[in-house]
């Protein structure tokens, strides 16, 4: 290789978060008339395909967003939590629409009154339908927070849950437990600090 | 004040000849004659509104009645079937029968009164097949049973559910408790509060997933 060509130094999360934010995949979880407008968000017009969503997955094995796009019911729950479990980790969640967020105006006995009483939303988007650009714009959400998202430290298995994306301090093993290390902890105390 | 309702006065049937779409097919005072000469006293009564003919049958007598508009007048399509509650004190359900005669162009609706105490209605399943899924839904939703349906199970709710949900005193939001959510991780229990999130109690994101028995 050429000395003089040149090379690129970066951080295996920038890579990885570049490469998951860029590429993921939808589960569409169409369940009512939010369904329709999915579809355009996928189709040609609005063409997510720009942000790297266009292949929308029908088996949860190989999908990381999911987007539960209309009325949930009580009955349905169950077989959405199926499939939300057998989502490979890491994933999302997106409550498209007023019905799915909060049961909307299906104000009864048979909808559930907002999904994220069983699945972990990550964003919510109103209307009823919301147009495609706020799907593309919840999708947007989404990119940002794997952005800042720091995947290697986060261990999905065994870490300890984090409040927010910024709360990014690397985890200790000590002898109580896996605990969050010190903002400075990598710091060489040793040497005196300018 | 008093509501007042209008239908349009279009509604009364016009003859051929003043419009060739208007033809009066739901007046059918012959059927409706027809029906009386031959069931006599389990023909109750019988309304008309909005031009259009209701006949009320007793319920012992709805199959035999249906065989005969279907076997001998021609109503051979069962459009719809359903029921309603009238929540008061005497024959309180209410199924209604909706049959068109394809051929003569006649329409008929049918309805059979059932008490509180008693709501059951013999099937119609063995006349019009069709009947078969809007009779599983007025029970599943109305609780009234129809004698001799051949599969009369729940058509919406789940089997296990323990209400009638369309009768009156059901409340609008459901009874808590009474259809579980699920559990909030592969392994936990169902969730038996339909406002778990309101209630701080949100499902988390990642949890420990069980190890692989190796
Ligand atoms: S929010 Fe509106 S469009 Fe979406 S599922 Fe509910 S009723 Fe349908």
């Amino acid at each position: 290789m050429d000395p003089n060509s040149g090379y690129l130094t970066t951080t295996v999360d920038a890579v990885v978060n570049w490469a998951r934010s860029n590429s993921l995949m939808p589960m569409p979880m169409g369940l009512a008339c939010c369904a329709i407008e999915m579809m355009a968000f996928a189709g040609p017009k609005y063409d997510v395909a720009r942000f790297g969503s266009e292949a929308m997955r029908f088996s949860p094995r190989q999908a990381d967003l999911m987007i539960v796009a209309g009325w949930c019911s009580y009955k349905m729950a169950h077989a959405i939590r199926r499939v939300w479990d057998q989502m490979a980790d890491p994933k999302w969640c997106i409550a498209m629409g007023a019905c799915a967020s909060s049961g909307g105006m299906h104000r009864c006995y048979g909808v559930v009154q907002g999904i994220d009483n069983f699945l972990p939303v990550d964003v919510y988007i109103p209307g009823c339908p919301p147009r495609p650009d706020a799907v593309i714009h919840a999708l947007m959400d989404i990119q940002e927070k794997i952005r800042n998202q720091y995947s290697i430290k986060q261990d999905y298995a065994f870490g300890p849950q984090r409040a927010s994306p910024k709360d990014t301090a690397p985890l200790m093993v000590t002898s109580s437990g896996i605990q969050q290390a010190e903002p400075d902890v990598l710091r060489d105390h040793s040497v005196e600090q300018p | 004040m008093a509501l007042k309702f209008h239908f349009t006065p279009a509604d009364t049937p016009r003859g051929d000849e003043t419009n060739p779409h208007a033809k009066a097919t739901t007046e059918v005072a012959d059927t409706v004659q027809a029906l009386r000469e031959a069931f006599g006293p389990a023909v109750q009564d019988h309304l008309t509104y909005a031009g259009e003919h209701t006949v009320y049958i007793a319920a012992e007598q709805i199959v035999a009645v249906c065989r005969y508009l279907k076997e001998d007048l021609g109503y051979s399509y069962l459009v719809d079937l359903g029921g309603v509650d009238r929540f008061v004190e005497d024959g309180r359900f209410e199924v209604y029968y909706n049959l068109v005669n394809v051929a003569g162009r006649q329409r008929i609706r049918l309805k059979v009164r059932v008490e509180e105490d008693a709501a059951t209605v013999p099937s119609v399943t063995g006349i019009f097949k069709a009947a078969d899924w809007n009779e599983r839904e007025c029970f599943d939703m109305l609780g009234i049973t129809f004698a001799g349906h051949p599969d009369l199970r729940r058509m919406y709710m789940p089997e296990d559910f323990a209400y009638y949900p369309q009768r009156k005193e059901f409340p609008l939001l459901g009874i808590p408790g009474s259809l579980p959510l699920p559990p909030q991780t592969p392994e936990g229990s169902l969730t038996m509060d339909p406002y778990a999130a309101a209630h701080g109690q949100k499902p988390v994101k990642s949890y420990e997933e069980p190890r692989s028995s190796k």
